[in-house]
């Protein structure tokens, strides 16, 4: 019996482990996984083609993939490849999420259960959508949903576009099949061309149809430059890191300045016809040599982008999401059956759920090169990181299964919120100057958030003794207590966490503002944490409440620590409008709302308490 | 007396403070929405008390606009906890080892809780403009104003005889420091449209000299605004007095400041330039900006560094210094220390706060005291945990 309960963990745990890895093969004939580490200068830092198409379909879908009308998966990349390479192709596949179509008033649009659509879907009402959008309200913070739905289509409308062109000049299959022609004859042009055009300037005679075939090509230029969105081009060798990268459009244009042409343009353009050609023997070589350029020139950048691309594709993050589900059934069904052995397995894939999360967390510190946490997104991963570490120490002291159980809710949750916040793009992204500050970053910031992740842990297992004292028949006094020394301890730790990161904020704030204190609401969030700590533990040392009493001020803490985290930031995102329609602020509420009814719960008269500890208070 | 005492020493008291204090920064967080951060700031944590109201914004205003809450303001939870402090310790506790990390958390309290009284009444905040390659030896408030007289008879230096706004109350006379002028406040609004009048109709006002008369300039009161970066244009009529008796009535205001002539006041062979401006500190040193850098990151808007090559000369040439401020590190001189705040003139002016704030050393004694008093506190009750563990 034994065996077999352990051999079907192990099952399990291999099956999610095969589910990521699968999703990051694919067997084209394409050297796909070269191509997705080509690199791309965005928001300030190198990265992967490979992170730029997954970010781009995050702000388009909403997911990582996409299903064609045929029910075909489709990688980023492969999608990536087909935007820019075969454009024709990838206006069919149904890229953008529409939460809700029927609101648009386009007639003929919606379909019925269909919430992703195409390029092609779109394009007739494209005049349509841009005329509802010069309609709407100018300030982003005031639009209705409706409002909102409106201005994110257009503006990932124009975010394909823009991505599209981002390797090659837009046009049909005759320009794309014949690039390589084009820059040819371009730089052909140039010299005469700019000669022609000082002539006419300076009133002599010139040759107009050489005059005009280069202005064409200068035009269309211009307007890539304005257009295309990546900027792939790096600068030639030697290279200074703080050098601003072009894109093609820009690159094509310095031609006229007297610049070489950069390589990097030629061998997209080649690779675009290889692509198109299918050609996969000169894609893959074309490929390989853009490597090879960029490995030669930019050494130390080569790892860090390479790694960035296998961090991607193993998404360390959802695997470990699955693994945190994992172990909540394990410890709930270990409270039925086999309880040693089942706890001891729910220990050990709580320590490899948790050894993935850290390597995520570690990996984003790397590409990054800055602590964990530099955003809303990576404060999420972070919290669920460190209430994990502190229910491990709970349950490697308690041995019970209630330190796995709580630790892998709040590291799952923390994980799901963190998906949400996701959706936005980048989330490695360049911090403003102000909180450009390593030392501050990794002693402030990750001390705040390990408080949080206290205060959630804490919450949690006031939330599990409430369910359990209430509902349940098992809480005895001995758990109870056992309970209650978990929750005091872990809430004493979030105290001393909030107030230790607070006041280093406070040291933070007199050094770069020149004021110690200045009650501004991410502040007055983190005093909250610190002083709802304080009533905890007065309580408590104080004899005022008991158990339950101490609960229901745990959960409370859930409340004020969700608060400090997001509730502050709705405020400033929506200056004047509280952000009350922001899904944020109703995800809030729910929480908030929840955390109410368990209070509410844990209020109930002993009469009500179905466990052993609830009848010897009656 | 003595159940006075117990009262204020009590535990329960502790709590209920504590809770009244987190209800007081949430409606105080909240608030900022409406008032701004500063404004906020006086109404809820600089006061006694204070009136929640529901905001006209929120949903259900219809149904809830009746809806007020009164509760206590700042100092006056501020002082109960320092009081009940206080009293616990005089009362309940007993200095002993086991109680030194408690000890050790509430002195930083009181200590915490009296440098931010310290803060509010005794630090001066400021903005000092330098330009690159220019010159500055004062700041300048950006929510005080002050009515200045000044004599430019002198060659090598200006005399500059300053009266607070403060002190503009309607119908209140006030001698300008040694000068004979007297003045009489006829109207201040501490934030009014100022501009020429439009249209035909004959323009209303109360001046009769200077630049309201000359150009057609007119005053409206306006509510003032507390939003972040908004400025109050504080406005007002004064009837200034010689030694001859009233020499007319004068519009001053601080929009109408260098960019305009100024405004003279003559009396017997003496003149005298008027002007409400924003109040200004002087300081016995002068700041040179050498260079302003501000980098971005590459192929991005998004800075990464703000950074300020200044050399300061002072009166006593042994003080002269060159410093670098840049984000993060201030220039601490003279009990004054400047921010690298902002810039301005497509990146050729430096802007930097100057604060004055002689209890800037006091937090961060007393939060010494607090962290190792918890570390102590709960060390403490670790180890315990874990020797009954084992």
């Amino acid at each position: 019996m034994k065996k077999l309960v352990y051999s079907s963990i192990i099952l399990l745990v291999a099956v999610i482990f095969w589910g990521a890895l699968r999703s990051s093969r694919t067997n084209s004939v394409f050297d796909l996984d070269s191509f997705s580490e080509l690199p791309v200068q965005v928001g300030g830092r190198i990265k992967p083609l490979d992170s730029v198409a997954r970010n781009t379909l995050l702000i388009l879908s909403g997911r990582q993939k996409v299903v064609t009308r045929e029910g075909v998966t489709l990688r980023p990349i492969e999608w990536f490849l087909d935007l820019t390479m075969r454009p024709e192709v990838a206006d069919a596949y149904p890229v953008f999420k529409i939460e809700f179509p029927d609101d648009l008033g386009l007639s003929g649009l919606a379909q019925k259960g269909q919430r992703y659509y195409s390029y092609n879907d779109l394009l007739p009402y494209s005049k349509e959508l841009h005329r509802l959008n010069s309609e709407i309200n100018t300030d982003p913070q005031k639009r209705s949903p409706y409002e909102r739905q409106i201005a994110e289509i257009n503006k990932g409308l124009m975010r394909y576009h823009r991505t599209m062109h981002s390797l090659h000049p837009g046009g049909g299959p005759d320009r794309l099949n014949r690039l390589a022609d084009e820059y040819q004859s371009y730089l052909a042009t140039v010299q005469s061309g700019m000669a022609e055009l000082r002539k006419q300037q300076s009133g002599q005679d010139y040759d107009k149809a050489l005059l005009k075939r280069f202005i064409t090509f200068a035009d269309d230029y211009l307007k890539l430059s304005q257009s295309a969105l990546l900027r792939v081009v790096p600068p030639p060798a030697p290279v200074d890191p703080m050098e601003d990268w072009k894109n093609i459009g820009l690159e094509l244009l310095d031609v006229m300045k007297g610049d070489p042409l950069s390589p990097y343009v030629t061998s997209y353009a080649s690779l675009t016809m290889a692509y198109r050609s299918e050609d996969a023997s000169s894609f893959n070589q074309t490929t390989q040599e853009l490597h090879q350029r960029f490995v030669a020139d930019f050494p130390s950048d080569i790892r860090r982008v390479h790694y960035e691309r296998d961090f991607n594709a193993l998404q360390p993050f959802y695997v470990s999401m699955q693994l945190y589900v994992l172990t909540f059934l394990i410890v709930c069904i270990s409270w039925l059956r086999w309880p040693k052995e089942l706890s001891r397995a729910a220990f050990w894939v709580l320590l490899l759920a948790f050894a993935i999360h850290t390597y995520g967390l570690l990996s984003r510190m790397y590409i990054q090169d800055r602590p964990p946490v530099t955003n809303l997104y990576s404060s999420a991963v972070f919290v669920g990181w460190g209430a994990v570490l502190l229910g491990t120490f709970i349950e490697k002291f308690f041995k019970n299964g209630i330190g796995a159980a709580m630790a892998s809710i709040v590291g799952f949750c923390s994980l799901i919120v963190a998906h949400h916040l996701a959706m936005s793009g980048d989330t490695l992204e360049m911090m403003r100057a102000v909180l450009d500050s390593n030392f501050w970053l990794a002693t402030h910031v990750i001390i705040i958030t390990f408080g949080y992740s206290a205060m959630f842990l804490a919450g949690a297992l006031a939330i599990f003794f409430v369910l359990v004292g209430v509902f349940g028949r098992r809480l005895n006094k001995k758990t109870a207590r056992s309970l209650s020394a978990m929750v005091y301890g872990i809430t004493a730790f979030g105290v001393l966490f909030s107030l230790v990161g607070t006041i280093l904020g406070g040291i933070w704030a007199d050094q770069s503002w020149g004021r110690f204190w200045g009650w501004d609401p991410k502040e007055n969030g983190a005093l909250m944490i610190v002083v709802m700590g304080a009533i905890y533990l007065h309580a408590r040392w104080g004899g005022l409440c008991k158990e339950r009493g101490l609960m229901s001020l745990a959960i409370c803490g859930n409340i004020i620590t969700a608060w400090s985290w997001f509730g502050t930031n709705l405020l400033s995102v929506g200056l004047h409008s509280y952000g009350f329609t922001d899904s944020g602020f109703l995800w809030l509420m729910a929480f908030c709302l929840s955390q109410l009814i368990f209070i509410g719960i844990a209020l109930l008269d002993w009469r009500f308490w179905r466990s052993e500890f609830g009848k010897s208070n009656a | 007396m003595k159940v006075l005492l117990q009262f204020f020493s009590s535990l329960k008291l502790t709590v209920v403070l504590l809770g009244l204090s987190m209800v007081l920064i949430f409606f105080g967080t909240l608030d900022q929405v409406h008032y701004g951060i500063w404004h906020t700031q006086k109404l809820y944590f600089e006061s006694l008390f204070v009136l929640w109201d529901y905001p006209d914004q929120a949903p259900l205003h219809d149904l809830l606009f009746w809806l007020y809450i009164p509760m206590p303001g700042g100092y006056l939870l501020g002082g109960l906890l320092l009081i009940n402090l206080l009293a616990a310790h005089s009362t309940r506790f007993k200095l002993n080892w086991k109680k030194g990390g408690i000890f050790l958390v509430h002195f930083g309290l009181i200590l915490l809780l009296v440098s931010e009284f310290l803060t509010d009444f005794l630090s001066v905040e400021s903005q000092m403009p330098v330009d690159e390659g220019g010159r500055n030896n004062y700041s300048r408030a950006f929510r005080s104003n002050e009515l200045v007289f000044i004599d430019r008879s002198h060659a090598e230096h200006d005399s500059v005889h300053a009266v607070p706004a403060s002190w503009l109350k309607p119908g209140k006379e006030v001698n300008v420091p040694n000068t004979p002028l007297r003045i009489r406040t006829l109207a201040y609004y501490p934030n009014a449209e100022v501009g020429r009048a439009t249209g035909d109709t004959p323009i209303q006002t109360m001046a009769t000299r200077g630049a309201a008369v000359r150009m057609g300039i007119i005053a409206t009161p306006q509510a003032e605004t507390y939003a972040e970066g908004d400025i109050n244009t504080a406005t007002s009529f004064v009837e200034v007095y010689g030694p001859e008796g009233s020499l007319g009535i004068w519009l001053v205001s601080n929009v109408i400041d260098e960019r305009f002539p100024p405004q003279m006041i003559e009396s017997g062979d003496q003149a005298w330039e008027i002007a409400l401006r924003f109040t200004r500190h002087y300081y016995p040193f002068e700041i040179e900006l050498i260079d302003f850098t501000h980098d971005k990151y590459p192929g991005t808007e998004i800075p990464f560094n703000f950074s300020s090559e200044v050399m300061v000369y002072h009166q006593d040439s042994t003080k002269n210094q060159k410093a670098l401020i840049y984000m993060n590190h201030p220039l601490r001189y003279e009990g004054l220390t400047f921010f690298q705040a902002s810039f301005a003139n497509q990146d050729r002016t430096s802007i930097f706060q100057v604060v004055r704030n002689p209890g800037w050393l006091l937090p961060y004694i007393s939060v010494l005291l607090m962290g190792v008093g918890m570390c102590l506190q709960f060390g403490m009750h670790f180890m315990k945990f874990l020797n009954k563990r084992s």
